[in-house]
């Protein structure tokens, strides 16, 4: 009884599946073969890659599509450029508005003017000088990634752009090292003296005094100097892991695990970009007397006890207890 | 000014070293992928050989005319 009520099940089953099978047609009403047979989305259900077996010992060629592969590649061919776009272009704009409101900030004279201060020794420039010259390679270079094709190869060109990038691309795989290796030159550098503190939170308040003519008290680095080290502290160090395993394809992680490292290496890529041209912008154009800190080193003592007050008592009082300038250095007081 | 340009010159040289480093840990693909039963785009030894360039001038013609001179 059980077994005739199975086949009878099974019969109605067929039944009202027929219809269905024989719906499936070609457009001009003719039979379509190929309707039933094996496709994408069938083999994508019993499986999240489509994947099969080789004979050459590199198993990540057994992939054949991965789903994830088509969410980067939008990310990567629609989102990235927009979003890259808007946060490099946005900070331009916003630095050109704020240069042309602000105005540049000017060095106030007083009696101490044209005495010079030790702000950075040779090895802290040095430090600074090669992480920020890779990062100018590694920016142009990254930036290339992203907008080459877009907008460079109309102007130059196939032959010429496809150059380009490949030497763009070896740039940016071999300064890599030299701008890793000086950020961490400048977080043992510099760390003792970018420790965020009660003070920070005042000169945040009074807005660092860029949007006044207040000078709020500042150690030898102030809350925004603050948040430019640890920007490339944490982005460096960020931008070097997620690099290195790209470098090193499938090391460390398969196809997605790259995909979302590359995701992560680009978004914090232009982000990067963007404060960084806020900091060139008030390192240079921004203020005047900011470039010599780590122009030549010394800063005129005027500047420096209104931008880093607390730091100039600290280092005037270490003169007063013993040397604290190199060879033919000026003391500051 | 010292600084700079020494700061460069040091970024060049790590660069250098950097690159040459890396090359020593890779390998051509038909190296590290071919086997005694499989062989891996291997420029000197495949079917067109190493002077074709892909470029077919002539549809009809061109590919075998290519493959004949590259190898």
């Amino acid at each position: 009884m059980r077994r005739l009520t199975s086949i009878a099940l099974l019969a109605a089953t067929l039944a009202l599946a027929a219809p269905a099978v024989a719906q499936v047609r070609a457009p001009d009403g003719a039979p379509n073969p190929t309707a039933s047979s094996v496709n994408e989305e069938m083999l994508f259900k019993q499986d999240p890659k489509i994947h099969g077996r080789i004979s050459i010992p590199n198993a990540t060629a057994a992939n054949l599509i991965q789903p994830q592969g088509r969410e980067w590649r939008q990310f990567r061919e629609s989102w990235l450029p927009w979003i890259g776009g808007l946060v490099v272009l946005g900070m331009l704009a916003a630095l050109g508005l704020f240069y042309f409101t602000r105005g540049r900030i000017r060095l106030e004279h007083s009696e101490e003017s044209g005495k010079k201060i030790l702000r950075f020794n040779a090895f802290e420039r040095f430090s600074h000088w090669m992480t920020a010259s890779c990062f100018i390679v590694l920016s142009l270079s990254g930036l290339n990634y992203i907008f080459g094709k877009r907008l460079l190869m109309p102007l130059i060109g196939p032959e010429a752009f496809a150059t380009l990038a490949q030497y763009g691309k070896y740039a940016h795989i071999y300064l890599a090292w030299p701008f890793m290796l000086g950020v961490l030159f400048m977080l043992v550098l510099w760390v003792r003296d970018n420790i965020p503190g009660k003070i920070d939170w005042i000169w945040l308040k009074q807005g660092g005094g860029l949007l006044g003519d207040a000078h709020p008290s500042a150690g030898r680095f102030n809350a925004g100097q603050k948040m430019v080290f640890w920007m490339v502290v944490g982005f460096g160090l960020a931008m070097g892991a997620t690099g290195i395993m790209m470098i090193f394809p499938f090391a460390a992680t398969d196809i997605n695990g790259m995909q979302i490292m590359q995701v992560i290496h680009s978004l914090i890529g232009v982000v990067f970009i963007a404060g960084i041209l806020a900091h060139i912008y008030i390192g240079s154009l921004g203020m005047e007397g900011a470039y010599d800190a780590m122009g030549s080193g010394e800063v005129d003592l005027a500047w420096a006890k209104v931008h880093h007050d607390l730091w100039v008592k600290e280092q005037q009082a270490k003169t007063a207890s013993g040397p604290q300038l190199g060879r033919g250095q000026v003391p500051a007081e | 000014m010292k600084a700079f340009l020494v700061a460069v010159a040091a970024a060049l040289v790590l660069a250098t070293a950097a690159s040459f480093l890396l090359a020593e840990n890779q390998r051509f693909a038909y190296q590290a992928f071919a086997t005694s039963g499989a062989r891996v785009s291997d420029p000197g030894n495949n079917l067109v050989g190493p002077r074709w360039t892909g470029d077919i001038k002539d549809p009809g013609q061109g590919g075998h005319h290519k493959a004949e001179t590259g190898s």
